[in-house]
């Protein structure tokens, strides 16, 4: 069943270390942008079973909730949902009971909120514009509201001290769901001149254990994220079991009988021809196959060799023997009877797993 | 042709000194050549040449020019190499010619290639008009240039020619003073043919293509020739001239310079330097040869991926037709498995060669560091030559290892001359003496183990003289030296692709340079590195590269699939460039690790 993500690229304030498709805005997202986005949704033909729908951006909680009525109308008419998990992201600031009712009586059944961290130092150095008042205040609305949504976070930013007492306070705020993702300096953004503040890989390891051990009540299932008993997101599952999904928005990605494709970057190109194809790359069955292991291997249970034998029709051995004799020497991979799945170093150094795999199918 | 009228000259000039763009200017007066195909270094066909500014190989051009007496003269011009490696070329070039055009740039006046190559020429009885080029530049300082052509190289700066080849001003006295200067040929017309090969190319479809200069009789096509080194005979199927498109002649007389193809298939079976003749008519005495070159480095050269060898020996058969300079033979190492040890007349020839082999032949190589070869005598007297540090007998096992020597003219700006002899007393120079050129600069001669010139010593040299130093050499012979070969261990496996051969006194220091820019290019890896060096099986240095502890992308999800797909790429585009030694994986990069110029 299909994931639906829909891609909001409208920010008031960017934060110089974020690479994804956005723009400012003064006041909120403009209705044009959301008339080309229900144009694109009304032309669009693929498969039509759907399990979640994901609102990202950018900013989507930018999104007037009339405007948000009518993407929702739009993909109800396009799509057949089953017990959808419909997520939005928000920024604390935008965050009011007025605002979070509104979601509610639009059937959003999950928040995820972008608040990185709990002190002020670090929250500044990430330019974000909210503060460490503001993350709680929303925090704590939102938990009132929802049974189901996230907390982000980010470590290895300054000063990485900062990191024990986010956690700490992270697990007294008590969500049902945590995403902590590690600090990266991407070229493009303002932060590729900061790279020199980038930690080195033992220290954010360090960090890294840091976040395992104080999150350790949940369920760490996947490298950067952690839920509460059956608070995992069911559309990032959707990525990592390398499902179908269709991208809506500026900049999106669908993945739709065996081609990934991405809508153009550019805004002014979106509102002109929405859902114009900026790149659509159609994979061969063995990337397919890899892929397939590559994003499985991000989570704890790893891939169920039942999944993978229904899926391609062969065993997971036969296709990568050498490659997982190789893994499980390395001490990265543990093949048990019924799964293959990443160790703990398997999840450290995860892009090695990949490495092996894909060096195993694809030599050239 | 009547020899009068002939005039047969070269362009010696020091690197950057505008030969090639002088050159461009004598074609264009002339109108030789195809106008619309004219590029920049019109004799530089090379990529290679082109992008480093530098002529490797030598070229013969023909060129009508009716001179102010009313006179139509044909004119030959030799081009030839301009770098110290290549300097057995020049001498090659210089045979075939009569008089030189010595290139002196206004600016930055006499240089060392210039002097040793004027030198040369006037071993040769060649007539030298000095060229002062680059009058135009605001730097240009035409007095000094005429003081320095007297006094360093003791010619008369009276006959200089003045020019701009850039803004091609002067190109037509350059070309009155070759007529007026340059005597014509004397060869003798009516005597049995002798001409001089000076160089030869390989061509797929005509095979070999023979450059000469007739000296006496003449050759034609359908005439049977000989060469007078081994006596083969050989039918002449084509003689011409180049501008520089060949142009097929009927003949080549006494004095000209040309082409001539006959049935010989490759490089090997041409001797450059050898005498051809009439094998009906032979003449009874050879013109003077040339010494035979000796590569003076090696190296090894292996497939980065074990299933190219076969690739590589073909695309070494193949060079070879181009550049006989270079000598390979089948090589093998523990650590780099199978491949070849290759020889080379310098480091400049060893970059070129190994970058046509990646380049035309699209192989991705991995190299050894450069060394030079030792003479060693064995107890009972036996001389072997190691090429290769791992072919180093112990210490106490042999009598007495020599290296080579050279003896290096250094010139150099006057306020450089102590930081110059501070690097030359670092790379074992004795002093020979230093000769004041002007006011401004002086030239250093030591002599000086060959293997302290080809690592790093040029590249060092340019830098601490901001560019201004400039440098030539020659062998001088073998001497004694106390060596001994430095092992380098990774992970206590000794690798010995990584060995050098050192003087003992910098063992220490080469030991620790080496381990240190090896811990800084091996990867960090699952698993920690040690990497130590060893003189006589004792550890002197040890360095580790620390495990590689998280390697992992944070976010993945629809859009991340697409960039981690590209990252894992990249990663194994990196891993595939790595060669594997035991557990560990190492850098092509590594294996010539005392070559790579950093700040440590």
């Amino acid at each position: 069943m299909l994931g639906i993500y829909i891609h909001i690229p409208y920010c008031r304030t960017l934060c110089p270390y974020c690479d994804f498709v956005k723009v400012r805005t003064k006041t909120t997202v403009p209705e044009a942008f959301t008339d080309a986005l229900c144009s694109e949704i009304d032309a669009y033909d693929g498969p039509v079973d759907a399990q979640s729908v994901f609102f990202g951006g950018g900013t989507p909680s930018l999104v007037p909730p009339a405007q948000l009525e009518r993407i929702l109308g739009a993909l109800h008419n396009q799509f057949t949902f089953h017990d959808p998990e419909i997520t939005l992201e928000a920024n604390p600031d935008d965050v009011t009971d007025e605002l979070v009712q509104a979601w509610k009586d639009l059937g959003i059944n999950r928040i995820s909120m972008g608040v990185q961290s709990f002190d002020e130092r670090v929250l500044r150095y990430l330019g974000r514009r909210h503060d460490v008042g503001g993350a709680e205040r929303a925090c704590e609305i939102i938990a009132r509201h929802f049974d189901s949504w996230n907390l982000d976070l980010i470590f290895g930013a300054k000063p990485i001290g900062a990191w024990e007492a986010t956690l700490q306070r992270a697990v007294e705020i008590n969500p049902p769901h945590i995403a902590a993702y590690g600090l990266t300096y991407e070229p493009g953004t303002p932060f590729e001149k900061r790279m020199d503040d980038a930690v080195d890989p033992d220290t954010s390891l360090e960090l890294y254990k840091e976040l395992e051990r104080i999150l350790a009540d949940y369920d760490h299932y996947e490298i950067s994220n952690f839920a509460k008993p059956g608070r995992a997101s069911r559309h990032n599952l959707v990525y990592w079991n390398n499902g179908e999904y269709a991208g809506f928005g500026t900049g999106a990605y669908s993945y739709l009988d065996g081609v990934r494709a991405r809508n153009h970057s550019s805004l002014e190109h979106y509102l002109e021809v929405p859902g114009e194809k900026e790149e659509a790359l159609t994979l061969t069955r063995a990337e397919e196959k890899v892929e397939t292991m590559i994003q499985y291997m991000r989570l704890h249970e790893g891939i169920p060799r039942a999944d993978y034998e229904t899926r391609f029709g062969c065993a997971i051995e036969a296709d990568y023997g050498v490659a997982l004799d190789a893994l499980v020497a390395r001490g990265l991979v543990e093949c048990t009877s019924t799964h293959i799945r990443p160790t703990s170093e398997g999840f450290y150094l995860n892009n090695e797993i990949g490495l092996e795999l894909l060096s195993a199918v694809l030599p050239e | 042709m009547d020899q009068k009228k002939i005039r047969n000259f070269c362009i010696i000039a020091h690197i950057d000194h505008g030969k090639s763009t002088l050159a461009d200017r004598l074609l264009q007066f002339t109108n030789t050549g195809d106008v619309r195909k004219m590029k920049e270094q019109t004799l530089d066909t090379m990529d290679i040449e082109r992008e480093r500014g530098i002529t490797i190989k030598s070229v013969a051009v023909q060129m009508n020019y009716t001179a102010r007496d009313g006179e139509t003269y044909s004119l030959h011009l030799i081009d030839t190499p301009g770098h110290v490696d290549f300097a057995y070329e020049v001498s090659r070039s210089l045979a075939a010619c009569e008089g030189a055009l010595l290139l002196v740039d206004a600016a930055q006046g006499v240089e060392a290639q210039t002097l040793a190559n004027a030198y040369k020429a006037i071993e040769q009885n060649l007539e030298i008009i000095p060229v002062i080029n680059k009058i135009d530049l605001p730097s240009a300082d035409i007095e000094s240039a005429r003081v320095q052509i007297e006094d360093v190289i003791g010619l008369d700066s009276d006959m200089a020619v003045l020019t701009s080849a850039k803004a091609g001003i002067g190109t037509e006295d350059a070309l009155e003073a070759i007529i007026k200067y340059v005597p014509p040929p004397s060869g003798n017309p009516d005597a049995p043919l002798r001409a001089l090969i000076f160089d030869a190319v390989y061509d797929s479809y005509r095979g070999v293509v023979i450059y000469l200069r007739v000296v006496d009789g003449a050759i034609k096509k359908g005439q049977k020739i000989q060469l007078m080194s081994n006596g083969l005979k050989h039918d002449v199927t084509e003689v011409g001239v180049f501008h520089p498109e060949p142009e097929i002649k009927k003949e080549l007389g006494a004095g000209e310079v040309g082409y001539m193809i006959c049935s010989i298939k490759t490089l090997k079976d041409t001797q450059i330097g050898d005498t051809v003749t009439d094998a009906l008519k032979p003449a009874e005495v050879a013109l003077p040869g040339y010494e035979e070159i000796k590569p003076v480095v090696f190296c090894g050269l292996f497939p980065a991926v074990a299933t190219d060898f076969n690739e590589l020996r073909d695309a070494l058969e193949k060079l070879q037709l181009n550049d006989c300079s270079f000598e390979y033979k089948a090589d093998s190492s523990d650590a780099l498995g199978l491949g070849f040890r290759l020889g080379f007349l310098g480091l400049l020839h060893m970059e070129i060669i190994q970058e046509r082999l990646e380049r035309e032949f699209d192989l991705t190589l991995v190299t050894t560091m450069p060394n030079v070869a030792y003479q060693v005598t064995m107890p009972d007297g036996e001389v072997i030559i190691v090429e290769k540090a791992s072919q180093m007998p112990s210490a106490g096992d042999y009598e007495l290892c020599e290296e080579p020597y050279i003896e290096a003219d250094i010139l150099v700006p006057t306020e450089y001359l102590s930081t110059v002899i501070d690097l030359c007393k670092k790379k074992r120079g004795i002093h020979v003496r230093v000769d004041y050129i002007d006011k401004r600069r002086c030239m250093a001669i030591y002599q000086m183990p060959l293997s302290e010139i080809v690592i790093d010593f040029y590249d060092i040299l340019k830098s601490i003289t901001r560019g201004y130093g400039s440098l030539e050499y020659r062998l001088i012979g073998y001497r004694p030296g106390n060596l001994a070969k430095l092992d380098i261990l990774l992970n206590g496996e000794s690798v010995d692709a990584l060995s050098v051969i050192t003087h003992r006194e910098n063992a220490v220091a080469i030991g620790k340079l080496l381990a240190s820019r090896l811990r800084k290019l091996i990867p960090r890896q699952q698993y920690e590195v040690a990497i130590q060096a060893a003189l006589g099986g004792k550890i002197i240095v040890r360095e580790t590269v620390k495990a590689l502890r998280k390697n992992v992308t944070a976010k993945c999800y629809g859009g991340d699939i697409t960039r981690k797909r590209k990252l894992l790429e990249k990663q194994k585009k990196g891993k595939k460039r790595m060669k594997q030694i035991g557990t560990v994986e190492v850098p092509q990069e590594a294996f010539m690790a005392l070559l790579q110029l950093d700040d440590d």
